[in-house]
């Protein structure tokens, strides 16, 4: 589903965010990707959805070799990849319903559709009675979800959440991860960025751990294992 | 086309949503346009002027009292056979008295002489309308031909060149100064769709990322700053033309009887609104669009 062969990302002048990452995740996989603060973690879930690309290697997600990837298709990859933030990134001026509407009416889809699934969505992540509710009329953990729902509504084969956790509570933050491994039950590929030690012990799946840019470790049911 | 939809929709929030910006922006539309039509009407002006003042110039031919019909038909022929004369009147001795004597109205020492002389001196007499106004004193040369000199008692004309082309001057100076203030307030324009757009990018840079985020193409984010700027310029020409037609309809009469001259700013405007207002807003969108794209290609990043 996701292939890193020898990637390496620099930025001038002279900082070197990922050296020579290989990795290989498989279809319907919840994998955790673990570091400290600029260990490269985020510019590696960056390259997922092409906000970043490669100084050098390959990256291939699906069958599709992204690493070179023509500015006119990144919106077609980001229709397949379901992404959520720390700050969850919702507009503040329109309703959870509108939010997660957004994402199908920008790729062009009926209104019956968004009419359609919508709702269904917002009952997936729990919020089916709080679609008219504006994101600052929600908890954290709410705000969390309808970012969750809103990296649904494409029915993505992948789920990129670059600590989605950092900003709420242990409680929520947990309903956060169960939310998560029942989107990955489903058959989503997850993949979780965090540096959160609790969450990734509980997990017991797949750890990756980044340090200095580089692949340290990969354990299948992995723990986190930095100081 | 349900996306066309949504780019409109988003285009208008993004309107309203910024209504400030907006304003100003239609404001320094209208302005712009308000410039360009008193231009327009000014010019106008001055051209109808001109073309009264040019119908009105004419030279007159006075025959001796007593000459046959046949000269008077052989001069009127030979005049008319003439590339730069344009209208040959004949007119009758009394008519010519008339003639002289509105000509020369402000001219005391000319209708003394006249009283003078008592009764008419004049015969019948022909009154030419000339191509072009350069063109007088080649015909008043021409009657003066050797078989026709006896008959003619006097030639006349009214110079008005000073007239014209003061006038003339006038035309070309409204033209040009007006052209130099509507591209002040285009610059102005242009300053300002810029810094709109600039600020609009700001303001919306959250959605911006959003869209980016969730899938959307570049077109999709641009196309709604575009839009905006056509629909500004829609607002800003519909409000002006409103205004200009109002105003015209109100002033005509009033105009008509300033200026007596045969024009109606009211028709002018009303029969070219079509062309005039679709003109107006075709440049206006053309110059948004063009601000608002390079604009684009500076602070939005998609």
């Amino acid at each position: 589903m996701i292939r890193f062969s020898n990637v390496s990302k620099h930025y001038p002048p002279s900082t070197t965010a990922l050296h020579g990452v290989s990795f290989h995740v498989e279809p319907g996989e919840f994998v955790s990707i673990v570091g400290q603060s600029g260990s490269g973690k985020t510019t590696l879930a960056k390259l997922l959805f092409a906000e970043e690309r490669p100084t050098t290697g390959k990256v291939v997600v699906g069958d599709w070799d992204i690493t070179d990837i023509h500015r006119r298709d990144i919106p077609v990859l980001r229709r397949q990849i379901g992404v959520v933030f720390q700050d969850f990134k919702l507009l503040a001026r329109k309703t959870v319903h509108e939010n997660v509407a957004f994402a199908l009416e920008v790729a062009g889809a009926t209104s019956a559709r968004i009419r359609e699934v919508v709702p269904q969505v917002l009952k997936i992540v729990g919020l089916g009675d709080k679609a008219e509710r504006y994101p600052r009329q929600l908890s954290g953990g709410e705000a969390q979800r309808v970012s969750i729902a809103r990296a649904l509504v494409h029915r993505p084969k992948i789920i990129v959440a670059d600590e989605p956790t950092g900003n709420l509570d242990a409680i929520t933050s947990r309903e956060i991860i169960d939310l998560l491994k029942r989107i990955n039950e489903f058959g989503t590929t997850v993949v979780l960025v965090t540096h959160d030690r609790d969450i990734v012990n509980a997990l017991k799946k797949r750890v990756l751990t980044i340090h200095h840019g580089k692949v340290v470790s990969d354990v299948a049911h992995g723990k986190y294992t930095l100081g | 086309m349900r996306t066309f939809a949504r780019i409109i929709r988003f285009s208008l929030q993004s309107i309203w949503r910024n209504l400030w910006l907006s304003f100003v922006t239609l404001t320094i539309f209208a302005l712009t346009l308000v410039i360009v039509n008193v231009v327009l009407f000014l010019h106008m002006t001055a051209n109808a002027a001109l073309r009264s003042v040019e119908d009105k110039v004419q030279v007159a031919v006075y025959f001796n009292p007593g000459t046959s019909p046949e000269m008077e038909a052989s001069v009127r022929g030979y005049v008319l056979g003439l590339p730069q004369v344009k209208t040959v009147d004949a007119i009758t001795a009394d008519e010519a008295l008339a003639t002289f004597k509105t000509r020369h109205a402000s001219d005391a020492s000319v209708l003394a002489a006249l009283d003078e002389v008592g009764g008419n001196p004049f015969g019948d007499a022909l009154v030419i309308s000339a191509r072009s106004p350069d063109d007088f004193a080649f015909i008043l040369e021409a009657v003066k031909r050797p078989e026709y000199v006896g008959s003619i008692k006097e030639t006349d004309y009214t110079d008005y060149k000073d007239v014209i082309a003061r006038l003339s001057l006038f035309s070309e100076r409204i033209r040009w100064s007006g052209l130099a203030l509507a591209a002040f307030f285009a610059l102005i324009s242009v300053m300002i769709i810029f810094n709109s757009i600039r600020i609009a990018i700001y303001v919306h840079r959250d959605e911006i990322a959003i869209m980016k985020l969730v899938g959307a193409h570049d077109w999709f984010v641009r196309a709604p700053f575009l839009l905006e700027i056509v629909f500004l310029s829609c607002i800003a020409t519909a409000a002006v033309a409103g205004v200009v037609l109002a105003t015209a309809h109100s002033i005509d009469g009033w105009f008509l009887r300033y200026i007596e001259a045969d024009i109606s700013v009211w028709h002018y405007f009303s029969a070219n609104a079509f062309t005039i207002f679709g003109a107006e807003f075709l440049a206006l969108s053309i110059l948004g669009l063009l601000t608002t794209y390079v604009a684009m290609r500076r602070h939005l990043r998609v």
